[in-house]
């Protein structure tokens, strides 16, 4: 997608990422900001747990009659005006996108953020035929400007501090001012963006529900930006991923509680806005078409391939936050339009595995992002799922395959096992200083960047014979 | 794109068949009954928010920090552009305001404030009169419409709403289920607060593109005590009975 992600290996853009000390500075701060807020949110409802249950539940009952409410939202948006154009890869959707666009004679488009729209390359697409394409969040203006693809699927501008922002709209805005403060920041990306609300041909938004019994497209922001974006446009084009369903609005209020608190601790979002249809007869503002293009890109085949738990998924973003991973490399490194752990179980799907072999390994596997996810996706199990995969099919490298070969030679022969890992305990010990381990032969991928803790003088095999021992 | 149509939808039933191992799809009132069941676990999932009635816990929640509006109330819709006169005041803010063309504001005696009808890009003032609100969350309701038209709740730095109380919903789902099965408003906005972000480092600030500042007006249901910036003594305010009543639906 990016220029870095073209080039270079996951490895070298992991290594990037590290050598990058103001990268770990604004990760810090906003994943920082979000656990707290989110934890907070958690813990002031005590139905959280219950409401999981039933946000996964919903989910479920939607994907097993995926077919059914695919067809009863398109009768219900279609009797409210909307036009409905399926799609069943990216370039499709872009290619029906950018065809309403021509007809339309549109030159400029808004567009509010959506990750579908950066998952089937709608930026390039409008760029490629001709249509100058205003983002109106002000993550995206962000990273609009520095010409860099989204880093978090909530904060796309994750990777930038308020410093490195404050530098690019000094260089960019027709007047910033002195860009002092975030506020001042807020208020100068206001200045810069609002003439362009009301003169653009096109307004383009992503879909947070689509709602089968009313035929609505429910979008959520705090900006309010979603709404300047598709109301004063002849034309409001919705992309949405064919998972996006629910049954009534009722289940909506549902998923807003779990997404929002879980996304940025707040209890609703500032504009939650259920979109239905275009202009009727005696209104005064809204667009005359309303277009609504539901895509597949993949996912009927992660119904078919075992992976429909993860289209349970409501982009909240909860599970980067979270991540030991995430929080060490940001979200460039990973070099897809996903990052993180949901990025991690979607990104082979949607680009192949061979593409995306490192990713499953990128992880712990120590659960936390199954533990805060407010759908309940197993993503551990999902990502081993791959793991799984990409042994059977002979996708790990050499080195890999060899390591594993000694551990099975082992593993099979407990005596020697126990001699190898009991000689390798004592071994580590003579390396460490004040219970930690800074070099050491064989360990250089990990002490690299960060120490090895001291391991326990003995094996977890020798304290518990020692233990049986006593009386 | 009616290929891609049939190729998606038969995509999806060959998967789902193979995962419930061949027997037919359910027809659709085994799936509305089985959508009705969830929807009936609701309830027991929400927050509690509801202590001292709906209307206590609305403007509670308006004027917390985490939604940031500001809040009073008045006896009767006729006080309404005397409140908006002190707010104008209170703000330093001189000069014309954009009025919602809805007939129950028309109606109301503006003389003292200079009016017009169409906002503008950087609008200071737009006055206002909400469907209803949400008492969980803190939320304006309205739905777009010729007597409410969208850009009014979005172009203004100060939206100054009306809304009265006996048109309080206690839950999100109240508010769903009184517009079940009606034709929906081209958008329904569901407003929380005054506009902000956190796309900057998590950090939140208010007044991104939308209003910097949501001034509510609590219509009725108790004896006023205004203060405009402020938010009024809850402990003095008479309680409503809680949820059982909900609003009248007729659309405004």
């Amino acid at each position: 997608m990016s220029a870095v992600g073209e080039r270079l290996t996951f490895k070298a853009r992991v290594r990037v990422a590290l050598a990058d000390p103001v990268l770990k500075v604004a990760i810090d701060r906003t994943t920082g900001n979000a656990r707290t807020k989110r934890a907070a949110a958690i813990a002031a409802w005590p139905g959280f747990s219950a409401a999981r249950d039933l946000g996964r539940d919903i989910k479920d009952h939607v994907i097993a009659h995926l077919d059914h409410y695919l067809i009863q939202f398109e009768r219900n948006a279609k009797a409210s005006g909307a036009k409905i154009h399926w799609a069943c890869t990216g370039p499709e959707a872009c290619d029906i996108v950018v065809g309403i666009c021509r007809k339309a004679g549109a030159r400029t488009v808004t567009r509010s953020k959506s990750m579908l729209g950066e998952e089937i390359g709608l930026p390039h697409a409008l760029q490629e035929a001709g249509i100058e394409r205003i983002e109106t969040d002000l993550a995206e203006h962000i990273i609009q400007l520095a010409g860099d693809p989204p880093s978090h699927i909530v904060w796309p501008a994750l990777h930038k501090t308020r410093e490195q922002v404050a530098a690019l709209f000094r260089d960019h805005h027709h007047n910033p001012g002195t860009l002092a403060t975030i506020e001042a920041m807020v208020a100068s990306a206001r200045r810069e963006l609002r003439g362009r609300f009301l003169t653009a041909d096109v307004g383009i938004s992503g879909a947070n529900f689509l709602i089968a019994d009313t035929g609505a497209v429910c979008t959520v922001t705090n900006e309010g930006n979603a709404e300047l974006t598709t109301t004063p446009p002849r034309v409001h084009i919705v992309t949405a991923g064919i998972e996006k369903l629910v049954p009534s609005t009722a289940h909506a209020m549902v998923m807003l509680r779990l997404l929002v608190r879980s996304a940025t601790g707040a209890e609703l979002t500032q504009y939650t806005t259920f979109h239905c249809g275009p202009k009727r007869p005696g209104d005064l503002d809204g667009p005359a078409e309303f277009h609504i293009v539901l895509v597949d890109g993949g996912r009927t085949r992660m119904l078919a391939e075992g992976l429909a738990e993860m289209l349970r998924c409501i982009r909240c973003g909860a599970c980067l936050n979270h991540c030991v991973v995430y929080r060490q490399i940001g979200g460039h490194a990973y070099g897809s339009t996903y990052p993180g752990p949901m990025g991690s179980v979607l990104t082979p799907m949607l680009e192949g595995l061979p593409r995306s072999k490192d990713l499953p390994h990128a992880c712990t596997l120590n659960g936390q992002c199954q533990e805060v996810c407010p759908v309940a996706i197993p993503l551990p199990t999902l990502l081993r799922g791959w793991r799984d995969r990409l042994w059977r099919l002979g996708l790990e490298s050499v080195s890999v395959r060899q390591g594993f070969a000694l551990w099975r030679f082992l593993a099979l022969r407990p005596a020697l096992y126990r001699q190898a890992s009991g000689l390798a305990v004592r071994m580590m010990s003579w390396f460490a200083r004040d219970g930690w381990i800074a070099r050491m032969p064989l360990a250089s991928g990990w002490t690299r960047y960060r120490d090895l803790p001291r391991p326990p003088g003995r094996t977890f095999i020798a304290q518990y014979r020692r233990r049986m021992r006593r009386p | 794109m009616s290929d891609a149509r049939s190729t998606i939808l038969t995509a999806i039933r060959a998967a789902l068949e193979r995962r419930r191992g061949g027997p037919p799809m359910a027809d659709e009132t085994t799936i509305a009954a089985e959508a009705e069941r969830l929807r009936a676990r609701v309830d027991a999932t929400r927050p509690d928010r509801l202590g001292g009635g709906p209307v206590n816990a609305f403007l509670k929640r308006l004027v917390s920090p985490a939604v940031a509006a500001t809040a009073e109330r008045v006896a009767t819709l006729g006080d309404f552009p005397d409140t908006v006169r002190r707010y104008l005041t209170a703000h330093g803010l001189a000069g014309s305001v954009t009025l919602q063309p809805h007939p129950d504001l028309l109606a109301l005696d503006w003389s003292e404030i200079e009016t017009h009808g169409q906002p503008s890009l950087d609008e200071p003032v737009t006055v206002g009169l909400a469907l209803g609100a949400i008492a969980e969350t803190g939320t304006l309701v309205f739905h777009s419409g010729a007597t409410s038209p969208t850009l009014f709740a979005f172009l203004p730095v100060h939206h100054i709403v009306a809304v009265e109380a006996g048109r309080i919903w206690s839950w999100l789902e109240d508010y769903a289920d009184a517009f079940a099965g009606c034709a929906q408003p081209r958008n329904v906005n569901l407003i929380t607060g005054p506009s902000g972000t956190t796309d900057i480092e998590g950090t939140l600030v208010r007044g991104a593109h939308g209003p910097g500042h949501l001034h509510v007006v609590l219509i009725g249901g108790a004896v006023p005590n205004s203060d405009v910036a402020g938010a009024p003594d809850y402990a003095t305010l008479s309680e409503r009975p809680m949820g059982a009543d909900p609003p009248n639906n007729s659309s405004r």
